[in-house]
């Protein structure tokens, strides 16, 4: 088993708002997590693929272009087709409280919106990781 | 401002204060420090006003860049409707979305409500990233954050309403486009060529602030040689043939929402605005002839109201100084911090927990720009946080809290009131002094283009934007109902989103599929001989580096290729950026 909990952060689609990327992965790893970060542009596929090379156990998006109901689900969706069923997918960003639901419902395991502290973002990571 | 003596004299009455009146009252209320400080002639000792301030409209530019600002403040009366922006005459709304012809239905309805001409617009992602509405990293991405651009055909339907007292030699375009932008400022010599207007006639800015992409905003396409060779192209070529295209809008608003320190903020604009008027110097262009082509968005801001006047206030004063000392520009239009102004609040301080709040805070950023003499602007309306777009009742909140200052506070009366002011003074000195301080660094580097590439900017503005997340999860940073004043208790208070926004939700859904279906009719329409024969002609003009593109554009444009064609082209011959791991 691993020492440390690895979380992939990570940026779906066109969306160039990397503040809260950044800041979570500086963050988690400050909570002593094992944080990768794809950069910007990423496409579900690039993100799973990544996912599984780094081996992770949560993938991390952050999206604020308001495509979040097209490219989570795609994220949940491929991730599940390759294996990946084991580990968690989190969103976050700018997501209407409406558009929670639904994106629960694709799968999506926890949705962090605005105001969220890292602390809460690293507890939950560590109470829902299956190890 | 103060004889030594008189120095001396004050330095001595505030130790008698200190230790006499200070220290009573700490111990009566049992206070080890006190919370507030006090400013006092001693802290500015070299002000001189002259040299410091001086008149609005003259050197230095710290009390404003114009003598007046009235010219630009419309009439107090008319325009009722919350989006003809009555009383408030500014730049265009930043607006746009769907296709081109849902864009062009909200513009001919902005000015049948009688609102000025122009247009300040939102390009979606894939239009900003070079990708056509067909790419695949477009799915679910058209239409969403602007209007959707892939063909000539598009700009020509998108300016249809601006025809008559409103055609386009006589309105102001801003496009917020960064890699992209010497194809639209390509598709608006194509379309002044079809309607017969004169290059020199045309007013427009597309934002153009590459180097900011790179580390802030993320629409960066090209590496930033390559990308910098292409800003150059756009300097020059409104040197030489559009005397009124503002070729860049230097952004600092972006690094700031991106955690940039008021100091940083300054900083890195600054610095990136010395680097384009160095392409233009380098492209054997006289200082003044770039001078009054710079131009400069809006810094962002926060909450600490009078920090932020010093900030803008410093930003005139220090673009000033660079433009004179370190450029030896003459002109007095080359000294300018020709800015827009607006957004003080920053878009960061709008939190979706109790948004109401945020009319407060945004009200707090307008009284911060009236203050620094700008006609103060309350963006972004308070519902920002809950979603794209703004629903009409928060657009008009917007606006009549601006109003409200202006007309009823009466505080752009006054231009400069707080100059003199020891604080504020203090203020403007010191963060003045902290980004020329940056500024240095970074030109020890090799200047912004370098520092960016590296990727010491982009590691910079994490840490702080890291810190800044710190000091809220720990309570040094206060947000109300976010991080404090919060409780068990917390009011069920339901936010009117359902006002008709401005843009239609139902054709915002559908664009993607009706943009898909306007792309492909272009491409069955148009003459594919013609538009490869474009696309190899901008690819050898890429491959010479001493040539303009801004024609090569022209042509593949007036051929009805896609931005994606165009877009492809460059990164056949220039390669794709790599941003530096975190």
């Amino acid at each position: 088993m691993k020492e440390k909990i690895k979380v992939l952060v990570a940026k779906p689609g066109l969306d160039g708002h990397e503040r809260g990327a950044r800041v979570l992965t500086l963050g988690l790893r400050g909570e002593g997590l094992d944080v990768v970060y794809t950069g910007l542009r990423r496409t579900p596929e690039e993100i799973v693929e990544r996912a599984i090379k780094e081996e992770v156990d949560v993938i991390a998006c952050s999206i604020l272009s308001g495509a979040h109901k097209e490219l989570l689900p795609r994220v949940v969706d491929l991730a599940k087709k390759k294996g990946l069923e084991k580990v968690l997918i989190m969103a976050g960003g700018n997501i209407p409280n409406e558009d929670i639901p639904f994106l629960e419902e694709k799968g999506i395991d926890v949705v962090f919106d605005q105001g969220s502290t890292i602390k809460e973002i690293a507890n939950w990571i560590r109470e829902n990781v299956k190890s | 401002m103060f004889s030594e003596e008189e120095l001396k004299e004050i330095e001595k009455k505030r130790r008698e204060w200190e230790e006499g009146t200070l220290k009573k009252t700490l111990q009566r209320f049992k206070a080890a420090e006190s919370p507030n400080t006090y400013y006092s002639p001693l802290d500015v000792k070299e002000f001189d006003f002259l040299k410091d301030v001086g008149f609005p409209g003259d050197y230095p530019y710290t009390a404003g860049k114009y003598a007046s600002q009235a010219p630009g403040a419309g009439p107090a009366v008319g325009g009722g409707h919350s989006l003809s922006g009555g009383g408030l005459v500014r730049a265009g709304r930043y607006s746009g979305y769907g296709t081109a012809a849902d864009t062009a239905e909200y513009y001919s309805t902005m000015i049948s409500y009688g609102r000025a001409p122009g247009l300040n617009l939102a390009l979606d992602l894939p239009t900003q990233c070079g990708y056509d509405s067909d790419a695949p990293e477009a799915r679910g991405e058209v239409g969403k954050t602007g209007v959707a651009i892939d063909t000539f055909r598009d700009w020509e339907i998108l300016y249809e309403p601006f025809r008559g007292i409103a055609e386009i030699d006589k309105i102001n375009s801003a496009w917020t486009i960064n890699p992209e932008s010497n194809t639209l400022v390509a598709m608006y010599v194509a379309l002044a060529k079809k309607r017969g207007v004169p290059l020199d006639k045309l007013r427009c800015t597309p934002q153009n602030d590459n180097l900011k992409e790179y580390v802030s905003r993320g629409t960066q396409i090209w590496p930033v040689a390559h990308q910098m060779r292409l800003t150059r192209d756009t300097i020059v070529w409104a040197a030489k043939e559009m005397p009124h295209l503002h070729p860049v809008s230097v952004c600092g608003h972006h690094p700031r929402e991106a955690g940039a320190t008021r100091a940083q903020v300054l900083g890195f604009s600054l610095s990136s605005a010395i680097a384009y008027v160095q392409l233009g110097l380098d492209a054997g262009l006289d200082i003044d002839a770039i001078g009054p082509l710079m131009s400069f968005n809006d810094l962002s801001g926060t909450m600490e109201m009078l920090k932020e006047v010093a900030v803008l206030r410093a930003a005139r004063r220090m673009w000033a100084r660079i433009m004179k000392e370190r450029f030896g520009a003459k002109d007095q239009r080359s000294l300018i911090y020709r800015d827009v102004g607006g957004c003080t609040m920053g878009h960061d301080n709008c939190v979706k927990q109790r948004p109401l709040n945020n009319v407060m805070r945004a009200t707090i950023g307008g009284v911060a720009e009236a203050l620094a003499g700008y006609i103060p602007s309350c963006y972004p309306p308070y519902d920002e946080a809950l979603g794209l777009g703004h629903s009409m009742e928060a657009i008009q909140l917007e606006q009549d809290a601006a109003r409200i200052i202006m007309y009823e506070a009466r505080l752009c009366d006054v231009l400069d009131p707080l100059a003199g002011s020891y604080y504020v003074e203090y203020l403007t000195d010191k963060y003045e002094k902290e980004a020329f301080a940056i500024i240095d660094q970074i030109d020890k580097m090799g200047g912004m283009a370098a520092a960016v590439d590296s990727g010491w900017v982009s590691r910079e503005l994490a840490k702080a934007a890291y810190e800044k997340q710190m000091a809220i999860e720990n309570g040094e940073t206060t947000i109300v109902g976010l991080n404090k004043f919060t409780g068990e208790h917390e009011l069920d208070i339901s936010i009117n989103r359902v006002v008709p926004d401005p843009y239609d939700p139902e054709k915002r859904a559908r664009a993607e599929e009706e943009q898909l279906a306007n792309l492909a009719k272009v491409k069955k329409e148009r003459d594919n001989e013609k538009v490869q024969a474009s696309l190899k002609r901008l690819e050898e003009i890429a491959r010479d580096e001493s040539a303009n593109t801004i024609p090569g554009l022209v042509e593949c444009v007036e051929a009805y290729a896609t931005i994606g064609e165009m877009s492809s082209i460059f990164t056949k011959v220039f390669g794709r950026y790599e941003e530096p791991e975190l």
